[in-house]
């Protein structure tokens, strides 16, 4: 597996960050999970740790190095999510339970599959577009698929915040499971946050990132949203991988797993999202290109005499 | 494991277009040697070489770096790169000329102006406690114009010390050694290993080192000029911030110099940053300011000399 990967959370114009991320990747097997804690009840932010952190055992006990069946995974994922969340809520005497939305994606073999509740969502782009997305749980896209709002009129609809499916809630999630959906050399996967699609709209993002290094691309695609979701903007967050074939010439960003031990998992989870900083090897060609730098530099200010 | 010293490459070397003269001076992460090109001019060739992770044995050439330290060789080089960058794009009388750069013998080498002369540490060593007031003004005032053009150029030299000042033959002074120098807009960039010099690094050195500014250059010009007079360096600034027991230039040699430079001299020396000179041409316009010689003074008993304060305001 070949792929560079990105993950931020921002604040937006909120006091606390109630969103949470992380990934883990195996030899064989990558994992991606958002969680957006609902602001309307209490302590989202627990919820959606609960979510990630669940998300992120299980990925640790059972990708070794490959999950057996992703779906099933997925599945007994979100419901031992939704199950740890609400047995936190009664072992701590919490009248209302914590709730969060979830979107977890997984990748074996070249191919992805993922599953999503609430309005957190999943875009995969290729070329440039828009490929395929999740579709979210909220009354406003039933009105949009039933065609009496309009795509335009739905991001400023009142309802538009309002979801059905959430995991931590007295009822049972509704999940939605994607297709197997194979991969494509230079595929963006992007899970975000309704902070981030909410203000960027997918197509404008597909267009941003296509063809760009994800590490430089993302920070900035993050940083104008929150700048234009404004003092009041929401949390704002992203796991975003790019999908690299394996005769692409080495990048430094890139990860390769194949030297990874059989039952090795590594794992990035923020407490709370902060700047992640990559180590850089130098490679031959990045040497020869700093000495060139600085040559043409020379010859610029310092002409020989 | 006891550390080693790397032998350096041997006289008559030919490296590309030059020849190895000699070596002129063995440091932690480079030799330099002074070296001759084709048309007979001499060079100062400096050659990044870190001690702890590459060894060159007697008569080798090329130096033997292990596999579990060839990453951290290359990143390494990274500083020694930043250096590269850093120096050729400055084109001044003051700062030191880089001619060339290559790589080779697996490592890389920086090909810089030869100048002859001593560096100042030399020349308080050898003047000790006898250094004049005219001659720490001329050398800082044009040695600060280097300075100037550092900072304009958005870098920080971050390694200030008499050391790193060479004075020509007619004491005019050359900045060299730019190992720390740092992009200061690169702030995205993983932190490189901090380098500095206890007692002539600002107190923001120690710290998160994000409060780092041309002020942190300026305490270091200060802590020079406090080296001139007192012939060692001051105390380390992050002694003098747990417990400040330097003695103010004022109090240390009233009546020796002129007051207006021991002001100056105390004024870069702050622990504070925001309380220093802010710019280089700040610090460069008071330092060439209204020069009011030291009066000679009767020596008198403190009373009078108190008294006597009292009655000539120094300015």
């Amino acid at each position: 597996m070949r792929f560079t990967i990105y993950q931020d959370s921002l604040k937006g114009g909120r006091e606390n960050n109630e969103d949470r991320t992380t990934y883990c990747y195996s030899r064989d097997a990558l994992m991606m999970v958002i969680a957006d804690g609902m602001g309307g009840h209490h302590h989202g932010e627990i919820a959606a740790q609960i979510a990630v952190q669940s998300f992120a055992n299980a990925f640790q006990g059972e990708a070794k190095p490959r999950l057996g069946d992703p779906f099933l995974f997925l599945q007994n994922g979100m419901k031992n999510a939704h199950r740890a969340i609400l047995d936190y809520a009664l072992s701590h005497r919490m009248g209302d339970s914590p709730r969060t939305t979830c979107v977890a994606c997984v990748i074996q073999d070249n191919v992805a599959y993922w599953a999503h509740a609430g309005d957190s969502r999943l875009f995969l782009m290729r070329n440039g577009r828009v490929f395929a997305q999740t579709k979210d749980h909220s009354r406003i896209r039933l009105l949009v698929e039933e065609g009496l709002v309009s795509e335009a009129q739905a991001a400023h609809h009142p309802d538009r915040n309002k979801i059905y499916s959430c995991l931590g809630g007295p009822a049972t999630p509704e999940i939605d499971f994607s297709r197997k959906t194979p991969l494509e050399h230079g595929d963006v996967l992007l899970l975000c946050t309704d902070g981030l699609w909410g203000v960027t709209s997918g197509e404008m993002m597909a267009v941003t990132l296509k063809e760009a290094n994800l590490l430089q691309a993302m920070p900035m695609l993050m940083a104008q949203t929150e700048i234009k979701a404004g003092p009041h903007g929401d949390n704002l967050s992203a796991v975003a991988v790019r999908w690299e074939d394996n005769y692409v010439e080495a990048l430094s960003s890139v990860i390769s797993t194949q030297t990874m031990a059989m039952d090795e998992v590594t794992t990035r989870l923020d407490e709370f999202g902060r700047n992640p900083s990559y180590k850089s090897e130098l490679s031959d060609e990045e040497i020869e290109a700093a000495i060139e730098e600085i040559r043409t530099a020379i010859d610029k200010y310092n002409p020989k005499k | 494991m006891a550390q080693q010293a790397n032998h350096p490459l041997p006289g008559g070397h030919k490296l590309e277009e030059y020849t190895i003269d000699r070596q002129l001076s063995l440091g932690g992460f480079s030799i330099v040697y002074l070296a001759k090109n084709t048309e007979g001019m001499q060079v100062a060739i400096k050659e990044y070489l870190p001690n702890s992770l590459a060894l060159r044995g007697k008569g080798d050439i090329k130096p033997v770096i292990s596999e579990d330290h060839l990453g951290a060789f290359r990143y390494g080089m990274k500083c020694f790169f930043e250096e590269g960058r850093a120096l050729a794009k400055l084109s001044h009388p003051n700062v030191i000329r880089v001619l060339n750069f290559f790589r080779a013998n697996e490592t890389v080498y920086m090909v810089m102006e030869y100048e002859r002369g001593q560096t100042l540490q030399e020349f308080i060593h050898r003047h000790h406690g006898h250094v004049s007031e005219r001659f720490i003004r001329g050398v800082f005032t044009r040695m600060l114009n280097g300075l100037r053009e550092v900072h304009s150029h958005k870098l920080l030299h971050l390694d200030l010390k008499p050391s790193n000042v060479y004075l020509r033959a007619d004491n005019s002074p050359v900045l060299i050694d730019f190992g720390a120098a740092r992009q200061t807009l690169a702030s995205d960039q993983p932190v490189l290993k901090p380098m500095y010099t206890p007692g002539f690094a600002s107190p923001e050195h120690y710290g998160s080192r994000k409060d780092l500014g041309p002020w942190s250059d300026i305490y270091s010009v200060g802590a020079s000029m406090y080296a001139c007079l007192a012939g060692v360096p001051p105390l380390a600034a992050d002694e003098r911030l747990k417990r400040d027991t330097l003695t103010p230039a004022m109090v240390r040699w009233e009546g020796q110099f002129s007051d207006r430079l021991l002001e100056i001299i105390d004024w870069c020396l702050n622990l504070n940053h925001l309380y220093r000179p802010q710019s280089v041409f700040a610090l460069q316009k008071a330092l060439v300011a209204d020069i009011h010689p030291p009066k000679n003074t009767p020596k008198d008993g403190w009373i009078g000399r108190f008294v006597n304060k009292f009655r000539s305001p120094s300015r």
